[in-house]
């Protein structure tokens, strides 16, 4: 079964590997920041700085790998449901499940190791050259860098594998034959109500840390950030729903896109939690930066920017390389239906025009919840700090967020459709 | 009177050397519904592809509804075969996560003619009453019966059927092979249908047998042990 398993979609693990490696570079870079700050002196302000990133990278990663886990675990349902048929029992399935999260997290890692600590050396020599730490001051590797790194990448790589399994490798062989062809249809009550639950606990710890001094506000602000991103991703069904009035009436293929969206709402939502986490980390920061800067009419010192940029771009980046991740594993897992499109008499242009509408779905909300998430964290933290309620954002960054964003989506989404489409749909859809 | 589907010495090799159509000439008049039968690897598949346009032969020549499609770009091609022609595959080819409703009006949205309504082609297959209920949902007769609806919704001049009883039973089938006999008799579309089964071939006006990539026989559809034996006569 784990042959068959990665002999069918070879693809749908490239998504959770590139991310785990990824996961691990950060875990790594983190404890390598940790042990070479252990010399600098406390009241530098930035010896926590080791900590801090290498608790929220490890932090991140259970949500990120976790997703790009359970969306590569879910393409599988079919496969479960024949193995359960032919007399595997649920633990089979489960053990397999654990086997491949394993064997995909094994090599990531130790892909993601070394490319952390390149990346950890850069960023020590980039806060050296701005001067936030003493320049005689070396980039030493933590010795115990590799088990730690192993154990939050596989650790999380399982967690997330065995929660997409619980439903297919628990269900009757004959139901979840069924069930592998019919996705569920219900709107998920409970999952609707811890959504909403994490959003409105989000909004109150965003207003109560306000008061908090702005160092501790700030870190708590990722977390808080986290939580909410969590939260719009479980909701991600319902959010997507609605755009979908004005994309109908943009005519058939807008039609097309919206049954497409409506069916698909809960492997999409799966995307949503990174892209929603890139735009939130990234709007939180450049509008900090520029609002402070705008009201004060003093730029922050070079250093302190250095440090808040380089820190948002990685988890940023990581965010972003997730979501592209993710959307590719649903796009893979979607071939099948493009070629039933063009069998049906799509040609190639009207089939990828409909996947584009998707996209745009796509990219409108999480540029909504990202913006809104980022609102709730930054809002109160600028009143507390600045006395305003005003963020400000000059609008080429505005423009390159959007742009950013959609090309995310767009290489997730339409660059894989379009390859697919160019197979004679006959092959694939058979 | 001019043939809706029309193949001339058409050869198709696949890249491993196996010849899966050798010369195969075949022209089908409007409104005949046609069996092709033959052994496993026979080429029975491959014909169908080629006369769709789903796939290109190597030589020779193929047209379809008055058209020549040989070498026409894919997408013209798509776009003649959308307001042409219908598909009943095996496999049904159906989106399951969508609903009855959304599957048969697909053809309409990707931009081919609205020649019948939704409900009108529902209540042909005698769903009526299903057409908001998604295909996942529904049982396997059920689903071919969608098929037909979506293969009919645009009043094709040709239905191209690819073992539409291939995973049904008897019953099921006759009354999948019933629809498109009347589709043949009523309406005057063409039917060219891929089988192995000598029941389903014996609801055609005519049986063209297939055997190493050529055609062995070419009449008039007998009766199911007629055919049978046929086969047989071919396959050995």
């Amino acid at each position: 079964m784990i042959r068959q398993a990665f002999r069918a979609n070879p693809w749908a693990f490239l998504g959770p590997a590139a991310t785990q490696a990824l996961a691990a570079a950060l875990v790594t870079t983190g404890l390598g920041l940790t042990a070479s700050l252990d010399g600098v002196p406390p009241d530098n302000g930035i010896a926590d700085l080791g900590i801090i990133f290498t608790l929220s990278s490890a932090y991140l990663t259970v949500l990120v790998v976790g997703v790009t886990m359970g969306t590569a675990i879910a393409g599988q349902a079919r496969d479960m449901a024949l193995v359960r048929t032919i007399g595997a029992t649920p633990g089979r399935v489960r053990r397999a499940i654990a086997a491949q999260a394993v064997l995909v997290a094994l090599p990531a890692t130790a892909a993601g190791i070394p490319l952390g600590l390149l990346a950890g050396y850069a960023w020590w020599h980039g806060l050296a050259g701005a001067g936030v730490v003493p320049s005689e001051a070396t980039f030493r590797v933590y010795g115990g860098t590799v088990p730690i790194a192993y154990a939050v990448t596989v650790g999380t790589s399982l967690l997330g594998a065995l929660v997409a399994a619980i439903r297919p490798s628990r269900l009757r062989p004959s139901v979840a034959l069924t069930e592998a062809l019919v996705s569920r249809r219900g709107r998920g009550r409970v999952r609707t109500a811890i959504g909403v639950l994490l959003l409105a606990g989000g909004v109150t710890l965003a207003v109560v840390i306000s008061g908090f001094d702005a160092a501790t506000a700030d870190q708590a602000g990722l977390f808080v950030m986290l939580a909410m991103c969590v939260g719009a991703g479980l909701l991600g069904p319902v959010l997507l729903r609605v755009t979908l009035p004005v994309v109908r009436r943009l005519g058939p293929v807008g039609a097309l896109a919206a049954d497409a969206v409506t069916a698909r709402a809960r492997s999409l939502s799966g995307a949503l939690v990174p892209l929603t986490l890139a735009v939130a980390f990234a709007a939180f920061t450049v509008v900090l930066g520029t609002t402070t800067a705008h009201v004060t009419g003093v730029a922050a010192p070079a250093a302190d920017r250095w440090l808040e940029y380089s820190g948002t771009g990685a988890y940023t980046a990581f965010a972003a390389v997730a979501a592209v991740n993710t959307l590719l594993t649903v796009m893979h897992a979607r071939r099948r239906e493009l070629a039933v499109v063009r069998l049906a008499g799509g040609t190639r242009g009207r089939t990828l025009a409909v996947v584009v509408c998707e996209a745009l779905v796509v990219t409108s909300t999480a540029l909504a919840a990202g913006a809104a998430v980022a609102a709730t964290t930054l809002l109160p933290l600028l009143h507390t700090a600045l006395g305003t309620w005003r963020p400000w954002l000059p609008v080429s960054w505005l423009v390159a967020g959007i742009a950013g964003t959609t090309a995310l989506v767009f290489a997730g989404m339409v660059g894989p459709a379009a390859a697919a489409l160019r197979r004679p749909p006959i092959e694939v859809a058979g | 009177m001019e043939s809706v589907i029309s193949l001339t010495s058409v050869s198709r090799r696949y890249p491993r050397g196996v010849q899966a159509l050798r010369d195969v000439s075949l022209g089908i008049p409007a409104g005949q519904f046609v069996a092709v039968m033959g052994a496993t690897g026979s080429g029975k598949s491959t014909l169908l592809h080629c006369a769709a346009g789903l796939d290109r032969p190597d030589g020779g020549r193929v047209r379809l509804a008055g058209q020549d499609i040989t070498r026409m770009r894919e997408a013209r091609l798509t776009r003649l075969r959308r307001d042409r022609a219908g598909f009943v595959f095996q496999s049904y080819n159906l989106l399951s996560e969508l609903t009855v409703r959304q599957n048969v009006a697909l053809p309409v949205r990707l931009g081919g003619p609205r020649a019948r309504t939704v409900d009108e082609v529902l209540g042909l297959v005698g769903l009526g009453g299903l057409g908001d209920r998604p295909v996942g949902e529904l049982s396997g007769g059920q689903r071919q019966r969608v098929a037909v609806a979506r293969a009919l919704v645009t009043a094709p001049a040709v239905v191209f059927a690819d073992e539409p009883t291939g995973a049904l039973d008897p019953a099921t089938g006759a009354h999948i092979l019933r629809l498109l006999r009347t589709a043949a008799d009523r309406d005057g579309v063409t039917v060219l249908m891929v089988t192995h089964d000598p029941a389903a071939a014996a609801w055609s006006d005519r049986l063209v047998l297939l055997r190493e990539g050529a055609v062995a026989d070419d009449g008039p559809a007998a009766d199911a042990t007629r055919i049978a034996h046929q086969l047989q006569a071919v396959a050995a």
